[in-house]
């Protein structure tokens, strides 16, 4: 009898599933209010989460550009040991070799600008400042000429301007300057201690003021210039940290090879082991914690996106598969395996969850641009807040294209399940029985 | 071909237990015509079902073609429904989505054949149904009759060894249910399927070959009305 033949596999297999496929597929059109309102949901799902994805990304990247940009640099070199201590502004773990290494570098073409960083206490008294004030700070001391090739803190002086080499001059944060009460050329008292731990008095005066968009920097830093703190503070020539400009698509990625072997060349010149070259990576490790923070915070977003989804689509789904009960009772009786009959309601609702992906991606994508043109303004909601967090007002979002391709099979794939579940409860009922359904 | 022996099979509703089979004997030769008749309630879908396998049984046993089928595997079953077995349900059953062809291609994809013969089978077994130029129809528009039809060729089209028809045409007028039947009855003449139908209406039992009278559960009579 033909019937019992066994034909050539793989071909027959594609067949079989060319009929299984026009079958979920004109079943789109029968159940067209489940498909409309089924694929809306999953649509508004996927765009929501496409969405929060380019902005959650955005401020990844964000926080990143604020960190290199006003803070770390995309590789430093410091006094041994120095990354780990430095929110206590130790002077006793010190670049020493300052010169020799800058030489170095400078052989190489690399930009660096060497900083020292230090405590002190910043004291405003009663006019010209409206009340008497003081406020602990970190302060910098900054190479006027080459702080500019490492990092944007010149370009955000948008009153006044960087102190000159030699000059008892400040540059504070608009922050800061409007808790003072401070304005330009006014004059300020800093007690800190030297090197060697003594006392020492700074008078000086005001002589700009800027505005990053990393409020860390914001609130807690000030600077001076370089040649002036090493004096204050009896440096003599060692610095707390030489920063580096490497090129780098995105920070963090750059190749500290050439560097190192730079300063492997002149190791006794340069320091030897009482130095370290420490990546963007290194110097950031404690804010991958929150990264990992915001990654869950995500994960909670996706679940709850799914879970609107799951409940937005089950109620229409499960009755377009219950109403076909009978349907598939004729389906079994005839012989169809359970195994096809789940693969062809799959097929189904995959359908619908792309299509909704689709028009999802479609409505996402056009938020996304405008996430990526125009930004959200966070400045307002935030201001006051305090926050250890480097984002600007603006947040910008960015482009994943890996995001919206994990959204839309991941709506696919969420339809299929909310349909096979109905489907699985029927097919653990006795044929005779669904058959017997009207 | 087929032995149905001292078949029981006893249902539970609610706290009442129905006693649909209560000890069935049956032997259907290869070509037979036979119907199944008896009032509501006397087990007719029960024995069809079981004959299909597509419901099992308490105790005795059913054989299609030598080959046990009472405790089979579900796999096995399936594998004995997709080739050796056809059947005709009281309402259709047809998928609304698909056209006449596609509804009858689609039971024939399910034997694995390649494209080229699903398409010339199906065509000439809708041409044999009285289905030429409806092939491109849905079931929506087509009448009772024509849907029967269709589902008759769904039937037939894998050449089973055998179809079941519950009622096929409870559904129908008289005038077209006994169109059916004709049909049925030209194609057991001149292919040699075997069919075995279940039926209450007189007219219907007239076409049948050979007639086992049900009644609670029991074989009643079982007579040959014209030699097969
Ligand atoms: N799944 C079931 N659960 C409970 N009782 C059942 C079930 N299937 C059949 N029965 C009962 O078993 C008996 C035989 O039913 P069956 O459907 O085989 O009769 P039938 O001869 O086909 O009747 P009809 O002419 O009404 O179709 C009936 O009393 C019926 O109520
Ligand atoms: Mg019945």
């Amino acid at each position: 009898m033909a019937s019992t033949e066994t034909p050539p596999h793989g071909r027959s297999h594609r067949v079989r599933l060319q009929y299984f496929a026009m079958l979920a597929l004109k079943n789109l059109f029968r159940y067209r209010r489940r498909t409309v309102v089924t694929a809306s949901a999953v649509a508004f799902g996927v765009a929501i989460f496409v969405a929060m994805a380019s902005l959650l990304n955005g401020l990844a990247a964000e926080g990143d550009r604020n960190l290199a940009n006003y803070e770390t640099s995309s590789a430093a070199i410091t006094g041994a040991g120095y990354w780990r201590q430095r929110e206590e502004y130790p002077l006793d773990i010190l670049v020493e070799n300052t010169g020799q290494i800058l030489s170095v570098l400078d052989a190489d073409g690399v930009a660096a600008a060497p900083r020292v960083a230090f405590r002190g206490e910043l004291i405003v008294h009663y006019d010209p400042y409206p009340e008497d004030g003081s406020v602990y700070l970190a302060l910098y001391g900054i190479d006027v000429e080459r702080d500019p090739q490492v990092f944007r803190l010149a370009e955000t002086v948008n009153e006044g301007r960087l102190p000159e080499p030699g000059e008892d001059g400040i540059l504070i944060s608009a922050w800061l300057a409007e808790r003072l009460g401070a304005e330009l050329s006014y004059p300020v008292t800093i007690t800190t201690r030297t090197r060697d731990g003594f006392h020492q008095i700074l008078d000086m005066d005001i002589v700009g003021i800027y505005q990053t968009p990393n409020p860390t920097v914001d609130r807690s830093q000030i600077y001076l210039p370089l040649d002036v703190v090493d004096t204050y503070l009896e440096m003599q020539g060692a610095v707390t940290a030489i920063h580096l400009a490497l090129p780098e698509p995105v920070p963090g990625a750059a190749d500290l090879g050439p560097v190192k072997e730079a300063l492997e060349r002149d190791r006794e010149g340069v320091g030897g082991t009482g130095i370290e070259l420490l990546s963007f990576a290194e110097m950031t490790e404690e804010f991958a914690a929150a990264v990992e923070i915001q990654d869950v915070a995500f994960n909670i977003v996706l679940v709850l996106l799914g879970f609107i989804a799951v409940v937005g689509i089950s109620n229409t789904m499960l009755m377009a598969v219950l109403e076909r009960e009978r349907e598939i009772g004729m389906m079994r009786a005839i012989g169809m395996r359970d195994g096809e009959i789940r693969l062809m309601f799959a097929l189904e609702a995959a359908a619908i969850g792309l299509l909704g992906a689709a028009a999802g991606l479609l409505l996402g994508a056009r938020l996304v641009w405008y996430l990526v043109n125009h930004g959200i303004d966070y400045g307002t909601l935030l201001e006051g807040v305090e926050m250890d967090f480097r984002f600007a007002d603006v947040l910008y979002g960015v482009w994943s294209v890996r995001t919206m391709f994990t959204a839309a099979v991941g709506a696919a794939m969420l339809a299929a399940v909310v349909a096979l579940l109905p489907v699985r409860a029927i097919l653990r009922r006795e044929i005779t029985e669904s058959l017997r359904r009207h | 071909m087929i032995t149905v022996t001292d078949v029981h099979k006893e249902y539970l509703d609610g706290e009442t237990h129905v006693r649909a089979l209560r000890g069935v004997s049956l032997e259907i030769e290869k070509g037979e015509f036979l119907s199944i008749a008896g009032p509501s309630g006397s087990g007719k879908t029960t024995l069809l079902n079981v004959i299909g396998c597509i419901d099992t049984v308490d105790s005795g046993s059913v054989l299609i073609d030598g080959l046990a089928v009472t405790g089979g595997k579900k796999g096995d079953l399936i594998e004995i429904r997709r080739n050796k077995i056809g059947f005709v349900f009281q309402s259709f059953n047809l998928i609304p989505v698909l056209t006449a062809y596609e509804n009858v291609a689609m039971a024939l994809s399910l034997l694995g054949l390649p494209e080229s013969q699903i398409r010339e089978r199906t065509m000439n077994l809708l041409a044999e149904v009285g289905l030429s130029n409806m092939e491109g129809r849905r079931p929506a528009k087509l009448s009772g009759g024509q849907q029967q039809r269709v589902a008759v060729a769904r039937a037939l089209v894998k050449d089973p060894l055998i179809v079941l028809a519950d009622e096929p045409t409870a559904n129908l007028d008289s005038e077209t249910g006994e169109a059916i039947l004709q049909l049925m009855k030209g194609i057991n003449q001149r292919r040699g399927t075997t069919f075995v139908f279940s039926t209450h209406d007189q007219m219907v039992m007239d076409y049948a070959d050979r007639l086992c009278r049900l009644h609670d559960g029991l074989i009643e009579s079982d007579e040959l009305r014209r030699s097969a």
